[in-house]
């Protein structure tokens, strides 16, 4: 194992563990270079992008044997309503809105997504997998991965192009591209939709088969009918591709959350999160901007702080200082949401800080006096709990 | 008569896959092995799988996921050919005989050497007479320099060295090479298309089989190397992870535009 000190990007306040991350000689992330191609681009730019999504677009309805003309896999969020809103208003379309329901909801979220069709004057559906079989998945994606969210993952990227194959409708439009967080693509890849990015980074190299034959958490395959990836002979049956709204829009989700707000009476958190100072995202899931999200931190040393503020200073609506500033005030907070989550699937907090020091990345963290240490981007190191380890366990983690 | 090949090239770098810009950026896509299961899926004629890290560090700085983080070149390899289900070309690093036997014995049909054979030319020789020359491929890095001259290039584009791509590929054919593929650095990740002058200098220069690389940012560039030049199989990095059903949607695009391509049809549909 290689203890050098912790290394973060000049620019923004991503460490070097960061996910998939690659950081240049002179010392910049790819989630940096990325956002400066980004930046690059004019106006002309997305003009001619949206001719190319317009495109598209036409030619997917031409090939269509379905009555929809998409699918757009929503979950009532701030992008679900902009994707929503181009495709209806602005191209005057007809979608049918797919969600996959976890069951962690927010007030706000649920009123966001059920006004959806009316909002919009859309059909809906949604898909809620049966609770038992949830918190299953809860204790035991945790168990294995460090993510009581697995099967959030696992719906979102799966019930949706289900339902392209059996509506056979051959487009889904989704939103964001998520590879900003990684610097994984640019622009000019005009990247689709893939069983490869939604195995590898939406389910962790994970599959339903994976969650067999657990004895603490028995499941059945006819528990996870809405976890099952079409085939390729399926998907190419349909035809359909995913498209990335982000890849021929510009995409602004300050911009994005007023407009929504503004035109559909679209609704931010009511009350501020513990770990980030962003209000409208994760409405869906109560866990992602809480211990989902503060699992991230006890494995790798970052979290929401980090990812929202990185994102902010991205965009030019923060400097690096203010970032940092952002950093220390959330990566570390032990959320409230933490205790909602032992009473949903009846664990002690013990077990639960046991399971989760386990998950501790050794690149980051190690041991003194009973307590867990690690770099900080502001220049030193600090203590952050309790070890909840056997003394075996503990010894990945000395340094002397 | 023989059918032309379609083939991926995939970048590993450190432990990551990853896509190349230009030689010079480099983006991690994941994991080393997952690409190649679904490239094997989709009926890629063959694969190349080239090692180009900078030391011998392999860290996906992941051991929370569903796959192994492997820590050696050697493990990487053995995953990789376990996945596929076609001829692998496996390159990087390759200096000694035992690094080739190696990553023979563990799968691979088939080793690249590049830097190795610029050292020492006369390591193509040993390797072609000890191992057989079809499983000999000799990577040539090409830039377009401003003279207007195709020179090649060493260790990853950092070095210059005084020979023209004509001249080094006759010069390895001789040695006993059975193959070449041939990287244009200048287009390397630039979706402008092959470099046709250069692919089709090199392919008419020798007689052993030119595998052409570097450009294609859309399937007609494929067929473009195949119409305008003399190359026995086309290759490209970074497009293949862009689209599901890569490999199916580009050889459906050479078929259909009549070219002698294996039939895309393989899936039954």
């Amino acid at each position: 194992m290689n203890y050098r000190r912790m290394q973060y990007c000049a620019r923004c306040t991503y460490p070097f563990v960061t996910v998939n991350l690659a950081i240049d000689d002179e010392g910049v992330c790819a989630s940096c270079r990325t956002a400066e191609e980004f930046d690059k681009l004019t106006p002309e730019f997305w003009a001619h992008r949206r001719a190319v999504f317009e495109k598209n677009v036409e030619a997917m309805r031409k090939d269509r044997r379905s009555d929809y003309d998409c699918i757009i896999p929503v979950s009532g969020g701030k992008d679900s309503y902009f994707q929503t809103h181009i495709m209806v208003k602005e191209y005057g379309l007809k979608p049918l809105l797919v969600t996959y329901h976890g069951n962690n909801y927010l007030p706000e979220g649920n009123y966001n997504r059920d006004r959806m069709r009316e909002v919009f004057d859309c059909d809906h559906l949604v898909m809620g997998p049966s609770v038992e079989v949830l918190k299953k998945l809860n204790r035991l994606c945790f168990r294995k991965m460090g993510d009581m969210n697995w099967h959030a993952h696992c719906g979102i990227f799966t019930f949706p192009i289900q339902m392209a194959v059996k509506f056979d409708i051959n487009l889904m439009v989704w939103g964001e591209i998520a590879w900003d967080i990684s610097g994984m693509y640019e622009p000019d890849d005009f990247v689709e939709f893939s069983a490869r990015v939604r195995h590898e980074h939406g389910l962790r190299g994970f599959e339903w088969y994976d969650m067999l034959n657990d004895p603490q958490e028995p499941l059945k395959e006819n528990d996870l009918l809405w976890a099952k990836y079409p085939s390729d002979d399926q998907i190419l049956k349909t035809g359909v591709r995913g498209l990335y709204i982000g890849n021929f829009f510009k995409w602004d989700p300050y911009k994005h959350t007023q407009l929504m707000k503004d035109l559909y009476g679209w609704k931010e958190s009511e009350r501020p999160f513990d770990r980030t100072y962003r209000r409208a995202s994760n409405l869906d899931d109560r866990y992602e901007n809480g211990i989902h999200d503060l699992l991230k931190f006890v494995k790798f040393g970052y979290g929401r702080g980090s990812d929202h503020s990185s994102k902010d200073v991205r965009t030019g609506y923060m400097t690096r200082e203010e970032a940092i500033e952002m950093v220390r005030k959330y990566d570390h907070v032990v959320s409230d949401d933490l205790y909602y989550w032992l009473d949903y699937v009846n664990m002690t907090e013990e077990e639960f800080w046991r399971t989760a020091d386990r998950f501790r990345d050794p690149r980051v963290w190690w041991i003194e006096n009973g307590k867990w240490y690690k770099d900080n981007i502001w220049g030193d190191s600090s203590a952050y709990g309790e070890v909840h380890l056997s003394l075996e366990e503990q010894k990945r983690y000395q340094r002397g | 008569m023989k059918k032309q090949r379609v083939i991926p090239v995939l970048f590993l770098r450190n432990g990551f896959l990853v896509q190349s810009k230009q030689f010079k950026r480099y983006q991690n896509l994941g994991n080393p092995v997952t690409a190649v299961k679904r490239l094997s899926e989709w009926g890629s004629d063959e694969l190349v799988y080239l090692d180009i890290s900078r030391d011998d560090t392999y860290d996906m700085r992941r051991d929370d996921l569903g796959h192994a983080n492997r820590s050696s070149v050697l493990d990487i390899i053995e995953d990789v050919s376990k996945h596929a289900f076609m001829p692998i070309t496996v390159g990087g690093r390759i200096r000694t005989m035992r690094d080739i036997e190696q990553r023979l014995a563990l799968g691979a049909d088939k080793i690249s050497i590049n830097t190795q054979a610029l050292d020492q030319p006369g390591f193509i020789t040993e390797a072609a007479r000890e191992f057989g020359a079809q499983c000999v491929v000799v990577s040539i890095d090409v830039r377009l320099e401003e003279d207007g001259v195709h020179r090649v290039r060493r260790d990853g584009n950092r070095e210059a060295t005084e020979w023209t791509a004509v001249e080094w590929a006759k010069r390895v054919e001789a040695l006993g090479a059975g193959e070449i593929l041939l990287n244009s650095i200048d287009r390397d990740g630039m979706k402008t298309g092959y470099d046709l002058p250069l692919l089709d200098a090199v392919s008419s220069a020798v007689r052993i089989p030119v595998i052409g690389c570097g450009g294609v940012g859309e399937w007609e560039h494929l067929a473009e190397g195949l119409r305008q030049t003399r190359v026995d199989a086309v290759a490209a990095g970074n497009i293949f992870h862009y689209s599901d059903q890569s490999v199916f949607l580009a050889r459906k695009h050479l078929y259909g535009a009549g070219l002698n391509v294996r039939s895309p049809e393989l899936l039954d549909i």
